[in-house]
């Protein structure tokens, strides 16, 4: 199972991601955003899904997102 | 004592209110928005689970919900967000200080103009009151959607298609509508403010400012919000840029049962028990020529405010208050209103019943003032 790191613009947007992942039958996780994501606070996704599919996702809700990585 | 002073704080609160307060002591005492351990993180998703809840009964996406520390604050949030740069600001006759006061101040430091629209019985003429006062350099409209004095319901969605035919910012004051009347966003607001402790029955130090994003805020106040944290710059982002410093996580989440036990039992319920009892307690004054009822043929929030002879309304609310009922004279914090009314110097007695009122007790209220 693909796994994807992505760094939100805000914790509020981390949390609406979380809602709409998890309506998508999406396991998610709000986390701390990891050190190879970005610098400072901020909150990122940890998706049990494919990059291309939760980035999608996130694009068909205009949820901004930053940077991302699948693992 | 029997509370008829909810329209300044709903008092009692509904049973699930105080029992998530209690849970929020206990079990969410975290950090929301500054850590990732779990007990920040709690705190953090229970805060987000009542802006999620807000956003629904007004009708806002997510992130466009702030909370504030009462109406007051979204208030001068919202006036000086779009007004700090100068222009012209049209006010109604009917607003609390929240919105005149702000007002005021940013005409002696910024510049800014601003007019007085008046209100009149007849709705079709305060909206033309309004449109007689907008000018080139009018950016916004802001009034009050139902006053916190009479109880008056202005046309705000009348007021808020003007706004939208002219190219204005429209702000709401909906703290006495909120939870008694259906305000949503698409009745043309951009920014809706309220407080949350009246009749959405959460906590004291709770308010809100919701917005539809057309227009982006300036800040009055910067600091912590947990992200971008290595700039110097407010972030730009919805809600963190009107949320600067800790939260005020128990009275959110205190909030976030208010709304529930609104949205159940519906504010449309909620608003025909309050009319009955107003009428009701118009019923019985309306007898004695000595009490003054501040209606008009108009609509109104069950706000009822009078005066008995030429009494002062704080002597009438002292004296009430030694016989047991909790109601409010004075000015209202609302000079504006009164000076509309003509009750300046006397100000009002303001009865404004909850849910948990009931007949008996506006009886025992009504035969209290009859007697003075």
């Amino acid at each position: 199972m693909k796994k994807t790191y992505i760094a939100m613009t805000s914790i509020t947007y981390a949390y609406k991601a979380k809602t709409l992942f998890e309506r998508n039958g999406i396991h998610c996780d709000v986390i701390r955003t990891p050190k190879n994501l970005g610098s400072g606070c901020g909150y990122s996704v940890a998706v049990r899904a494919s990059s291309e599919q939760a980035l999608a996702l996130l694009d068909k809700h205009n949820i901004p997102h930053k940077s991302s990585y699948e693992i | 004592m029997i509370n008829f002073d909810n329209s300044a704080s709903s008092f009692p609160k509904p049973l699930s209110v105080r029992n998530a307060v209690a849970a929020a002591v206990t079990r969410y005492g975290g950090n929301p928005g500054r850590s990732g351990h779990r007990i920040s993180m709690q705190a953090a998703e229970k805060v987000f689970e009542a802006r999620e809840a807000a956003a629904a009964f007004f009708g806002a996406e997510t992130e466009n919900v702030a909370f504030t520390a009462n109406a007051t604050f979204a208030l001068n949030m919202a006036i000086k967000g779009i007004m700090q740069y100068g222009g012209h600001i049209i006010i109604s006759g009917y607003e609390h200080n929240a919105v005149s006061r702000p007002v005021y101040a940013l005409s002696q430091s910024r510049g800014v103009r601003f007019s007085v629209a008046d209100v009149d019985a007849d709705d079709d003429v305060t909206v033309k009151n309004f449109e007689s006062l907008i000018a080139r350099d009018t950016k916004c409209i802001c009034c009050t959607a139902a006053s916190n004095v009479t109880g008056r319901i202005l046309p705000y969605r009348r007021i808020a298609e003007l706004c939208a035919r002219r190219g204005i910012c429209f702000i709401g004051d909906c703290s006495q509508a909120a939870g008694l009347l259906d305000i949503k966003l698409s009745d043309g607001f951009d920014f809706i403010c309220t407080s949350g402790q009246k009749a959405l029955y959460g906590p004291s130090g709770t308010g809100l400012l919701i917005t539809n994003g057309r227009y982006p805020l300036s800040t009055i106040i910067e600091g912590g919000t947990g992200t971008n944290s290595a700039m110097l710059e407010q972030p730009a982002e919805m809600p963190e840029r009107l949320e600067s410093g800790t939260l005020n996580t128990v009275g959110i989440i205190g909030l976030r049962e208010g709304i529930r036990f609104v949205s159940e039992k519906t504010p449309s319920a909620i608003l025909a028990h309050e009319h009955r009892l107003c009428d009701r307690l118009i019923s019985r004054l309306s007898r004695s020529s000595r009490i003054k009822i501040f209606r008009m043929e108009a609509k109104y929030v069950p706000i009822v405010a009078f005066n008995v002879g030429e009494l002062n309304s704080h002597v009438v609310s002292t004296m009430l208050s030694e016989k047991g009922f909790a109601l409010r004279g004075g000015l209202h914090c609302a000079a504006l209103a009164h000076n509309s009314l003509g009750t300046l110097s006397q100000g009002a007695v303001r009865f404004s019943p909850s849910v948990f009122n009931t007949s008996a007790q506006v009886d025992m209220l009504a035969d209290a003032v009859l007697s003075l």
